[in-house]
């Protein structure tokens, strides 16, 4: 064996135990070792019930890949953020990938084996879990034998959607020329669609679609070059230069109508200067949008019933609520604000008003549009609006009471995202239900337009009802390191 | 009045204790050292004095106070340094220094003038406009250093002032404290650094496994003794104060 590859050998163990400790040490062993059996769970039941309503195995097998592909992409920025962004996101925490400041690691070997690391961790806890869950459809399908090989295929497309983002990352450290690079490779993709290349082929899902073997076999050829590429692109010596700006934080607050202790203008401002700005924020909505639009059209082909526009967008919409309340929070924490005399509650009462600043105006405008595009009667495009305001105070609330500050708690809390998932879907899913009657009553319309404020009311009592138990937990305290 | 009073205070995160009845006394012009060992509980103890967090047993008064009572109004009256905080990642040094003087309700031209102060001090008048996740460690230490004494309080608690900084500023930085005390204004210091303790503390504590073992008076030393043999000698096996 080679030093080289001792070195990796030694760094992929202790890296793979490192993310155990990370997650288990923020949620706990238990709770992070059942989040892929929730996962298989929550997805066999999706499954269950896409093979009943009598939705084709192939299509279903296509939106695992589909989504799968888009969760590679998400993840291949996680490991590239920079400590500084860890440390807002997670405290204060050192990982073995930034270990190459103290010891004789290159960064590109460090950022390797974190890359497989991160493969071989998502495939075993989520797409394994995932392709295990599509068994009541291959059963239905008389195809259970190719399980194994779903679970291969979706590993693969993990990847390159991992590696695609990667690439783009280190495209970017390389300045004008990288960016302009990645113009052009972008570019050729969409002419290739533009002329009819059907894409999926060329991905590993290619195999599982059963096209022919040479097309994904390419694709994954191309998707090992664009990783070597990635990493023979990645810049490690690139820092960022030294950014300045004028004075904006008093402008900001005064622009603000209640802001007493800066607190909002603050929050917004972390937003629109980090990582892409406010528009992340526009981002979020927009996937939220496109995913709305493709389930509208999944569930009319599955049911040849036309769902409401006003009504389906306006429920599904304000779950864009827990990505924004992620924007807003991301970038500091209570202990950022312990020596200013700022009470606990109002950070909280802040936090809720960037929440409103930032996101009711991307939700209501992603509503108009959606009602723009697809058309509703004026009667139940009010409604669903008043419905979208009120489900998004509501998930807000949820939010809070169930994370404090932390929605990322989300992320592999299973006992948290349960709950979080079953109180979303206590309202949701009769909403949705609604949504698929072809002309609902005046009554019925009324009676929907009313849930929107209880709803909103109920969000804000949870509010308010956590606010005093998290400022509780927090003043007990917790034990640091340094004491 | 007493600027800083505890009684018997104890501190249990989980089954560690993190302080055992520390009781200690701080006065106006007194720069109060405490030392100890890593995870002694110098940290906790200033999150229970300042009302970061409450606790378990005991009492503590600030300014006549109770931080356990009245966090925020403690906090509105001292300043607070923490160790390894560093200032909002996404503001510049002067928006930070506008948000504290926002929270503190600092008057603009007292505020603009105390800025103007403390950079000409610390010297990093150039680094005003550049985000604080661009400056250098030791440059967020001094804008946390800056924005502690913003509002020129009557008690101040800093853990490791000197960290991260050059020692031009370092020397700059012990002048100044040695001045704000005998102003009148307490402060109390939680620091490793036995020299830094020895120069500046007119009384120390050494805190071992949460309790306070020692206290010294830097001062008053027998020839030939050092606060740094004392120290050993009390962390080693000191009984408890």
């Amino acid at each position: 064996m080679s030093a080289d590859r001792g070195v990796t050998a030694t760094l992929l163990p202790v890296m793979i135990r490192e993310e155990w400790r990370l997650h288990s040490t923020l949620f706990g062993s238990r709770r992070f070792a059942a989040f892929p059996v929730f996962i298989a769970l929550a997805s066999a039941g999706t499954v269950w019930l896409l093979v009943f309503t009598g939705t084709a195995p192939d299509t279903i097998a296509l939106w695992l890949h589909l989504l799968v592909f888009a969760f590679g992409l998400y993840t291949g920025s996680a490991g590239l953020v920079g400590r500084d962004e860890m440390r807002d996101l997670l405290g204060d925490l050192s990982l073995v990938v930034y270990s190459a400041r103290t010891l004789p690691l290159s960064k590109r070997r460090l950022l390797a084996t974190f890359l497989v690391k991160d493969v071989a961790y998502y495939a075993v806890l989520f797409l394994g879990p995932l392709a295990a869950a599509y068994a009541p459809a291959a059963a239905a399908a008389g195809d259970l034998a190719r399980l194994p090989l779903l679970w291969l295929t979706l590993t693969g497309t993990f990847v390159v959607g991992l590696v695609v983002t990667f690439a783009a990352i280190s495209a970017r450290t390389r300045g004008r020329a990288g960016t302009a690079t990645l113009l052009v490779g972008a570019g050729l993709v969409g002419l290739a669609w533009a002329i009819g290349i059907d894409l999926l082929d060329w991905l590993p899902y290619g195999f599982y679609r059963g096209t022919g073997g040479v097309a994904p076999a390419v694709g994954i050829l191309a998707t090992l070059g664009l990783a070597a590429a990635g990493l023979a692109a990645f810049d490690p010596t690139g820092e960022p230069t030294s950014r300045t700006t004028g004075p904006a934080f008093l402008r900001w607050q005064r622009r603000l109508r209640y802001d007493p202790d800066g607190l909002v203008a603050k929050s917004l401002i972390d937003v629109a200067r980090s990582s892409g700005g406010v528009w992340k924020v526009a981002f979020s909505g927009g996937v939220l949008f496109a995913v709305t639009a493709g389930l509208v059209e999944l569930a009319g082909t599955i049911t040849g019933l036309e769902p409401s526009t006003g009504l389906t967008f306006g429920v599904v919409l304000g779950l864009s609520s827990f990505t924004t309340y992620n924007w807003v929070t991301q970038f500091d924490d209570l202990d950022a604000y312990r020596h200013h005399p700022i009470a606990t509650a109002a950070v909280f009462e802040a936090k809720f008003r960037s929440f409103l600043a930032l996101g009711l105006p991307t939700v209501i405008g992603y509503y108009l549009l959606a009602v723009g595009i697809w058309g509703e009667r004026a009667t139940v495009a009010v409604a669903g609006g008043v419905l979208l305001v009120g489900l998004s105070v509501y998930l807000f609330g949820l939010t809070v009471a169930l994370t404090g500050l932390d929605p990322n708690a989300f992320l592999f809390d299973t006992a948290r995202f349960v709950a979080f998932a079953g109180g979303a879907a206590i309202p949701l899913v009769p909403v949705l239900v609604v949504g698929f009657v072809a002309e609902p009553s005046p009554g019925l319309l009324a009676l929907l337009a009313a849930t929107g404020p209880a709803l909103g009311v109920v969000g804000l009592g949870l509010f308010r009802w956590s606010v005093p138990r998290w400022t509780e937990r927090f003043r007990k305290g917790r034990h640091g390191g340094e004491s | 009045m007493t600027a800083i009073r505890a009684d018997d205070i104890s501190k249990d995160f989980g089954e560690v204790r993190a302080l055992d009845g520390l009781s200690l006394t701080v006065d106006p012009g007194e720069l109060f050292g405490l030392l100890g060992p890593n995870g002694a509980g110098k940290t906790t103890a200033i999150q229970l004095l300042t009302g970061q967090i409450v606790p378990d047993a005991g009492r503590v008064e600030v300014l006549g106070v109770d931080p356990a009572v009245e966090p925020v109004e403690v906090r509105r009256h001292v300043g607070i340094l923490p160790e390894q905080v560093s200032p909002p990642s996404f503001l510049t040094p002067r928006e930070y220094f506008d948000f504290v003087g926002t929270v503190r309700d600092l008057d603009r031209e007292v505020l603009v003038e105390r800025i103007d102060t403390w950079t000409d001090r610390l010297d990093f008048a150039e680094k005003l406009d550049t985000l604080n996740t661009d400056l250098s460690r030791g440059q967020q230490q001094k804008v946390m250093l800056t924005a502690t004494f913003l509002h020129e309080p009557a008690v101040v608690f800093i853990d490791e002032p000197l960290v991260n900084l050059d020692p031009i500023v370092q020397e700059q930085v012990k002048r100044y404290l040695e001045g704000y005390v005998e102003e009148g204004n307490a402060v109390f210091l939680s620091t490793h650094h036995i020299e830094v303790a020895e120069r500046l503390c007119s009384h120390v504590g050494v805190v071992r496994e949460g309790r306070l073992v020692a206290e010294r008076k830097p001062g008053s030393l027998a020839d030939g003794e050092s606060l740094l043999d004392t120290f050993m000698a009390d962390v080693e096996g000191g009984a408890t104060v």
